[in-house]
């Protein structure tokens, strides 16, 4: 008796944690047999000219099938290490190499960058984050570091195509704002974004981007959000408000986008489930055949 | 398996509670009904808040008389020293010596109670001062557009220029643990941050955190500044105390009580540095919060 009622206690229990924010990652996300695997390397990045003095770690992933023959797509992710990482949320060159082999995506090579921190130079001071001020303000100066500190870099190594319709960049909360970010300063370099629980809040002024998107002429960008119902509400804003009025106003000016909304909290999880989903969204017409 | 994959889910979680320790609201310091309670008034323009390490507050009123004025946490107010007149920024330094800026007598002294001040350096306009805890001063001349640095440990007192063409430099101040430095400007919206290089000399500069503005086109009017110990800063300006994370993400602006009245001057003080305290015109107020301040010396 004491052990059934226990049980339906757990059986209940269990329904309640997974009534909300309960993605799992497909298929697409796990290794399967006969699909070639990419080559992931780790690299240090110290000479920024467009943040003096910044640090950080980097990820090249490279597909199995790259031989330089042919210009390869290009997609950035914000906060590297978490993407990069096939045990993480989105475990990208797990669903990179599915995805290209499949042919449901372009040949494309990833970087994972994170974001820079500046060392002490005092002995026990706290080195300088500078996540914040990199992915939360409203400016071109990180999408001038990707193209003029990031791209030499790839460049040297790799084949990468000028045409801003195959390059796509993708991040998380601040990271997600600052992937938009980069595509509407800059949609000469890149044109296609996904956003997991974008910080459309005011952090640094995020929340004016509905306001620019509805009175600026239409630029050409295409752009996945993923939000979710119990995503943050605090001093910055509301993540779900701020994510609908972008939404609202990418329709009202025409954009190509896609939006969801799920029962979420502000972590990768759904967006993780999906983003085999998004990829297949953001390139479905790339290349042109 | 299935223990890995909850051990890596709890992982991003916890990573990313860590990045949200940087939003934090007003009411996460502030202490609700607790205001703004008059120190000091009747002065003419209060400036140059400083503490000593008993919690004792000191002030001066840089347009009104030459006195530097001591109030004890307890309330008790008496004049200091006498005979300094126009400071408008002062620290606590190494082995206890009191420095002020004395902008129109054009130097900065190290004051002690009964003693003639004792000539720091002169030729120089300054507004607000810092004093490392190993005797490095730096401190903004407004009119140049200039940060400058002085060793304190060195004998001749060589003059550095070590940050300029800021539009107005004000207020100055530490990070918690002492490895960065604030600048506020009076003019832009700016609050530059630069890292102190192992000579003192000052690196990789960028304007960190923005002041609110009372219209665009309107000066900051960027003030003193003052850290509390979880490393968030706290602002003097025309609309009042700015209060910024330690990722130089504003939180809020914390009302000041005479909102007609300039706002130039914040410090914590009390028994343990639990109050701040604000020049707001021809007044002092203090205020408990929740945060306390460190000391840097």
């Amino acid at each position: 008796m004491k052990i059934r009622n226990l049980l339906s206690l757990l059986g209940m229990l269990s329904m309640v944690c997974n009534a909300a924010d309960d993605y799992q990652i497909g298929p697409d996300s796990h290794r399967k047999e006969a699909v070639p695997v990419g080559e992931v390397t780790k690299h240090r990045f110290i000479e920024s000219k467009i943040y003096p003095g910044t640090e950080r770690d980097y990820w090249i992933y490279v597909p199995a099938q790259y031989d330089g023959s042919k210009p390869a797509s290009l997609m950035v992710f914000q906060d590297g290490q978490w993407y990069q990482n096939i045990r993480g949320h989105s475990r990208v060159p797990i669903v990179f190499d599915n995805l290209i082999h499949s042919g449901e995506i372009p040949l494309t090579i990833g970087l994972f960058i994170n974001p820079g921190v500046i060392p002490a130079a005092k002995e026990g001071a706290k080195p300088r984050r500078n996540r914040s001020f990199e992915y939360d303000t409203l400016s071109d100066q990180y999408a001038r570091f990707l193209l003029e500190d990031m791209m030499p870099i790839l460049k040297r190594e790799y084949n990468i195509t000028d045409d801003p319709e195959g390059r796509a960049i993708c991040g998380i909360s601040s990271g997600g704002i600052c992937a938009w970010t980069v595509a509407w300063q800059r949609p000469d370099a890149f044109r296609k974004v996904i956003s997991y629980v974008g910080s459309f809040t005011n952090i640094r002024g995020g929340h004016h981007y509905p306001a620019l998107i509805r009175k600026t002429e239409h630029k050409p960008i295409r752009v996945f959000l993923q939000d979710g119902e119990n995503d943050l509400d605090n001093l910055h804003g509301s993540w779900p408000l701020g994510n609908r009025q972008m939404a609202a106003a990418l329709k009202f000016s025409g954009y190509d986008f896609k939006f969801v909304m799920g029962d979420g909290g502000h972590n990768g999880k759904h967006g993780g489930a999906i983003f085999p989903d998004m990829l297949r969204w953001l390139w479905r017409d790339y290349p042109k055949k | 398996m299935v223990p890995s994959i909850y051990c890596i889910l709890f992982a991003g979680v916890f990573y990313a509670c860590s990045t949200l320790a940087q939003d934090i609201p007003l009411n996460r310091v502030l202490i609700k009904d607790e205001g703004w309670e008059k120190v000091v008034g009747g002065m003419k323009f209060c400036d140059a808040c400083c503490s000593d390490r008993l919690g004792n507050f000191y002030f001066s009123d840089a347009k009104g008389g030459d006195t530097v004025m001591k109030v004890t946490p307890s309330g008790e107010v008496s004049d200091y020293i006498n005979g300094v007149p126009g400071i408008s920024g002062m620290q606590f330094g190494p082995g206890g010596k009191l420095y002020a800026c004395q902008g129109r007598s054009r130097r900065i002294v190290a004051l002690s109670p009964g003693k003639i001040p004792e000539l720091i350096v002169a030729e120089i306009r300054p507004n607000d001062l810092v004093v490392t805890k190993d005797g490095h001063l730096y401190f903004t001349e407004t009119s140049t557009r200039r940060v400058y640095h002085l060793d304190l440990n060195k004998a001749g007192k060589r003059l550095r220029i070590v940050a300029s063409d800021i539009a107005k430099p004000n207020g100055i101040a530490l990070t918690t643990d002492g490895g960065t430095l604030l600048v506020s400007d009076h003019m832009d919206k700016e609050v530059w941050v630069f890292r102190i290089e192992k000579d003192g000399s000052l690196g990789h500069r960028a304007p960190y955190a923005c002041l609110r503005l009372r219209s665009k086109n309107h000066p900051s009017k960027g003030d003193g500044i003052e850290v509390d110990d979880q490393g968030c800063f706290y602002v003097a300006s025309d609309l009042g105390l700015q209060m910024f994370d330690p990722t130089g993400r504003i939180s809020g602006v914390i009302l000041s009580p005479q909102p007609g009245k300039p706002l130039v001057s914040v410090v914590f003080s009390g028994k343990r540095l639990e109050y701040l305290y604000i020049a707001n015109g021809d007044a002092v107020f203090r205020r408990k919060i929740q945060s306390k301040g460190v000391l840097h010396w």
